[in-house]
């Protein structure tokens, strides 16, 4: 375990499973945990477990979809996917957080 | 949007659990297999691949509880938990749950069943345009007793010309009529109003339209408006009656429209026609015969519009002294005016069930107290167990409200079957009461409303003093306490004492005030009417001026005298007499009098005196007492002197002490006297109930009176019910056309007077026995459970040497302290509390001592025998065993 992962922000694990859900189609718990680590560059100490809340307050809101499927091992494994509404929520909530980040940038960035 | 997706996605969660773990079960496998075949390729062993999947999945309970979590609604989920712990704990002590549920019930239903009625008269929404703005202006003057009483046409046209105050002031005046040709003749209680009267009150005709300014003038056409009731009965509901000829009196009359159903002011008016007010009668301050309405106008208080009348009517008295003098003007709200004699009973009433609740609210949180002192080692051990003080005191409220909402749906179901006897307060068809008429007691959407409202209420209040108590319970002291089983701690000790005397305390407010108004209706039944009620049958008619006019009165002599004779020879009939204003009907009428030989009064201080017109027959059916002089005769029609009967009021009065046989009365005016020469003096009668004072009375012979309005009296044989059959067809053997107003027995008339004052006399001392049961239930309660409690501190004392007697002068000690403590706060209570109600005394003090001691015995022996089971049992424990057993 490496001393610089960060903690993931409140938030911003809903919009990560979005974004790659709306990058990879159909996936996995699994693999959407496997990919938000890859992605991160395994920069962030996510414990996969918590996926699992984020997918089912995502599914509670409507923005995915769930659906029973096979996985890679020839188990039965839920597969999620993007709603008509997540699809559409990935641009307000893409713009939302820029604008969170744009202006901690501005926080951030040595004063002129 | 996202909020209801929410709340239905995890709602519908509650009911598939099991499924919903099971399906998370599988998915969570299928991750770690995943994980654990990713690592196996990366090269690791079986045993690496596992621990390392583990890992990195991070905690799995800890993951599938934040799960569920997301899931379901976990407040509903510990609440659905509370209630099932709840219901265990209410099955496992039935005597408590029973009690306390039956406490809350009968509380909650009587508050319930009276809020009902309070709800359907006092607080109904008035179908008038802008009601709080809407008064009826009366006139009073101590001459004429200081009644708000009609006025006259002189002083309305004076105040709506002067007055700034209102928007609109309307004249009305009764006008009754018989209608024929729809059946059988009918008597109509009919009403005069202007155009305007109608636009006051501001309802629209269901059917057809109201009469216009044009048409509300003396040479205007004859038309009438008919009631809803009207309309359905008699004429079947025909929806083409607009326009259709009607004849009242003799005379064609065309319907313009029917009222809605539900108009009803005046009550029971069937018929109205334009006032047509001739402009002449505008100078008329003599007759007073107007009612009248008002609007306010906006912004204008009640009782600035009072003042600024009074002001008007002070200018009116300046310049009509004779007839104005001591006028007062009075407003009365169209609410309080349409409430009439119901309201303050039924505010009283409404106070007294408040207590009932109360008492209620107290016992259950008595028991409450005792059931969680047997609780505390439950208590103890759960917080040992790490239960959070507010995790236990959700509990406890869980409970208090499981028991509130059972003995509130209790409640309900009694206020359902309460509300039918409560109806009976509402006599229809009776003349002689000023209430409102109610066919039903809804259990509506606000009842309902209100139940559930009291039924929080109560669970707060007596769920508040346990959990206040729990909110102080130490784990460890707790389990100390019980595991050592000695005397209760003083503080649970102290809150259940302050249940019982508020209980002795608000039980005996009640009861002292029951016993007032009991004492109060046993005076007034009691009292005398002044004429034997029983056996008396009577028969109200009125003689329709088209065929009975008044300028030939022997028509009307005729009839009466025909009627009656044939009466009299009916079997089963003692006597038959006949009186124009019939006692306890409702109906009265008064004309002033001037006595010779005095320096006449000045003119505006004239005595009045109510007018009755009989014949001979009518003291002795009635049994009216002749006290001195003699009865009208038959020679009295011919002999040419106008005679008169006065009663011992009126001789008392006026006479003081001076023989008023032979004297005579001027009942015309100064200056056009009509003397009648005083034969008689007859006992007092009550005309308008016992518990209202007696007029002074002055009878003349219908044979040289004969008035339009007469009803006969019958003293009967057998039950005077039987006899309306027989006695109509004598009547209609005379003249089959004529409508009978009403026949009724006169000892259910009385008996209908009294309705109210029975009623609430009745339901008060029901409530102060309800409120007796009650509290002797929650001081046996507390005083069983404290002996429960001590059993083995008197063990202790008792193996120390102290006898039974010791014992059980030891536990009567404390009941009769508390007992004690609550007889004198509620003596205090009552004190205050009695004068509220004095509309419902009658010649009985609100601070009567006898009562007052009387009602403070009664509830302290009920509390002594309470208390005494207990103590008994106390006294009989045996030592040995009470010390053997923890």
């Amino acid at each position: 375990m490496g001393e610089n992962k960060s903690d993931v922000l409140q938030g911003t694990l809903d919009l990560m499973v979005l974004k790659t859900l709306e990058a990879m189609g159909p996936l996995h718990g699994y693999g959407i945990a496997r990919r938000i680590e890859q992605v991160s560059d395994n920069g962030l100490s996510l414990n996969q477990g918590t996926i699992y809340p984020a997918l089912l307050r995502l599914q509670q809101r409507g923005w995915i979809k769930a659906e029973w499927g096979t996985s890679e091992t020839n188990r039965r494994a839920k597969f999620y996917s993007l709603s008509r509404i997540g699809r559409k929520k990935i641009a307000e909530e893409t713009e939302n957080w820029e604008r969170i980040a744009g202006t901690m940038a501005r926080f951030l960035a040595p004063s002129n | 949007m996202d909020l209801i997706r929410i709340l239905i996605s995890r709602s519908a969660a509650l009911w598939r659990r099991q499924k919903l773990d099971d399906e998370l079960d599988e998915e969570l496998r299928a991750h770690i297999e995943l994980a654990v075949q990713e690592n196996l390729q990366r090269g690791m062993n079986a045993e690496q691949a596992r621990t390392a999947a583990l890992r990195g999945f991070g905690g799995m309970t800890q993951a599938k509880e934040t799960y569920r979590m997301q899931r379901g609604l976990p407040v509903f989920e510990t609440l659905a938990n509370d209630l099932r712990f709840g219901v265990r704990q209410l099955v496992k002590s039935p005597a408590f749950a029973l009690t306390a549920i039956l406490t809350l019930a009968l509380g909650i239903g009587a508050t319930t069943a009276i809020f009902s009625v309070v709800k359907a008269v006092l607080l109904a929404p008035l179908p008038y345009k802008d009601p709080g703005r809407i008064v009826a202006v009366w006139t009073a003057n101590p001459v004429r007793g200081s009644q708000p009483l009609s006025s006259t046409p002189g002083d309305f046209a004076i105040w709506k010309e002067r007055s700034a105050a209102f928007e609109d002031l309307a004249p009305s005046y009764d006008n009754e009529h018989t209608l024929t040709g729809q059946g059988a003749p009918q008597f109509l209680i009919g009403y005069a109003v202007s155009a305007n009267y109608l636009r006051i009150l501001g309802v629209a005709p269901a059917l057809g339209r109201l009469f216009t300014d044009m048409e509300d003038s003396p040479d205007g056409p004859k038309v009438a408006l008919l009631s809803d009731h009207l309309w359905r009965t008699t004429f079947h509901s025909d929806p083409g009656i607009v326009n259709k000829v009607i004849t009242l009196d003799g005379i064609a009359y065309t319907v313009l429209g029917v009222m809605p159903r539900g108009f009803d002011y005046p009550a029971s008016v069937e018929l109205w026609t334009p006032s047509n007010i001739a402009p002449s009668a505008y100078t008329d301050f003599n007759h007073t015969y107007i009612r009248i309405l008002g609007r306010l106008r906006p912004g204008v208080s009640l009782a600035e519009a009072q003042k600024r009348l009074n002001d008007v009517e002070a200018q009116v008295a300046a310049a009509h002294p004779q007839t104005n003098s001591g006028n007062r003007v009075v407003l009365v709200p169209l609410r309080e005016q349409l409430d009439g004699d119901i309201r303050m009973p039924l505010l009283i009433l409404m106070g007294a069930v408040g207590l009932v609740l109360l008492i209620a609210c107290a016992n259950t949180a008595g028991l409450a107290l005792a059931r969680n002192a047997e609780r505390q080692k439950e208590i103890a051990v759960r917080m040992a167990l790490g239960a959070t003080r507010r995790r236990l005191l959700g509990q406890f409220m869980t409970e208090s409200l499981l028991l509130a909402l059972i003995g509130g749906a209790g409640g309900i179901v009694l206020a359902l079957v309460g509300t039918h006897f409560l109806l009976r307060l509402f006599p229809t068809d009776v003349a002689n009461l000023n209430i409102p008429k109610l066919t039903q007691i809804p259990m509506d959407r606000e009842v309902l409303l209100f139940a559930l409202g009291i039924t929080l209420l109560t669970a707060f209040l007596f769920g508040i003093v346990p959990v206040l108590k729990g909110m102080r319970t130490e784990a460890s002291a707790a389990m100390k306490e019980s595991s050592r089983g000695s005397t209760s701690t003083r503080r649970s000790n102290r809150s259940r004492s302050a249940m019982v005397v508020s209980e002795v305390a608000l039980a005996l407010m009640l009861l002292t005030g029951a016993g007032l108004v009991v004492a109060s209706f046993n005076k007034v039944t009691n009292s005398d009417l002044g004429f034997k009620p029983d056996h008396v049958l009577s028969l109200q008619l009125f003689l329709p001026p088209d065929r009975y006019p008044s300028e030939n009165p022997v028509k009307r002599r005729q009839f009466v005298e025909q009627v009656e004779k044939r009466m009299n020879t009916l079997p089963g009939v003692q006597s038959a007499g006949v009186v124009n204003f019939l006692p306890l009907s409702g109906f009265w009428g008064t004309t002033s009098f001037l006595l010779r030989g005095q320096a006449a009064p000045k003119q505006d201080q004239e005595p009045e005196a109510d007018n009755r017109i009989i014949t001979s027959g009518y003291l002795r059916t009635m049994g009216i007492p002749l006290l001195r002089g003699r009865n009208f005769s038959d020679a009295d029609r011919d002999r040419g002197v106008q005679v008169a009967m006065i009663n011992q009021t009126l001789a008392e009065q006026y006479f003081k002490g001076r023989e008023p046989i032979g004297e005579e009365l001027n009942l015309g005016t100064a200056d056009k006297p009509d003397w009648w020469q005083i034969v008689g003096v007859t006992g007092d009668v009550k005309a308008f109930g016992q518990d209202q004072p007696t007029h002074a009375d002055i009878y003349r012979p219908f044979d040289q009176l004969p008035f339009p309005l007469v009803a006969f009296t019958l003293r009967t044989e057998t039950d005077p019910a039987s006899m309306i059959k027989s006695a109509e067809e004598a009547m209609w053997s005379v003249d089959p056309n004529l409508p009978v107003l009403k026949a009724i027995p006169m000892d259910m008339l009385a008996g209908q007077t009294l309705a109210v004052r029975r009623a609430s006399s009745s339901l008060i001392s029901a409530f102060a026995v309800l409120a007796l049961v009650l509290a002797s239930i929650g001081i046996y309660g507390v005083m069983a459970n404290a002996v429960t409690q001590r059993r083995q501190e008197i063990g202790v004392r008792m193996a120390l040497g102290a006898q039974r007697g010791d014992v059980l002068r030891m536990m009567m000690g404390l009941g009769v302290r508390l007992t004690g403590l609550g007889v004198a706060i509620g003596l205090i209570g009552a004190f205050a509390l009695t004068r509220l109600i004095g509309s419902l005394l009658f010649e009985v003090n609100a601070m009567n001592p006898l009562i007052f001691s009387c009602a403070a015995i009664a509830l302290a022996a009920v509390a002594m025998a309470a208390c005494y089971l207990p103590a008994r049992r106390a006294a009989s424990i045996d030592p040995m065993k009470a010390l053997r057993t923890e």
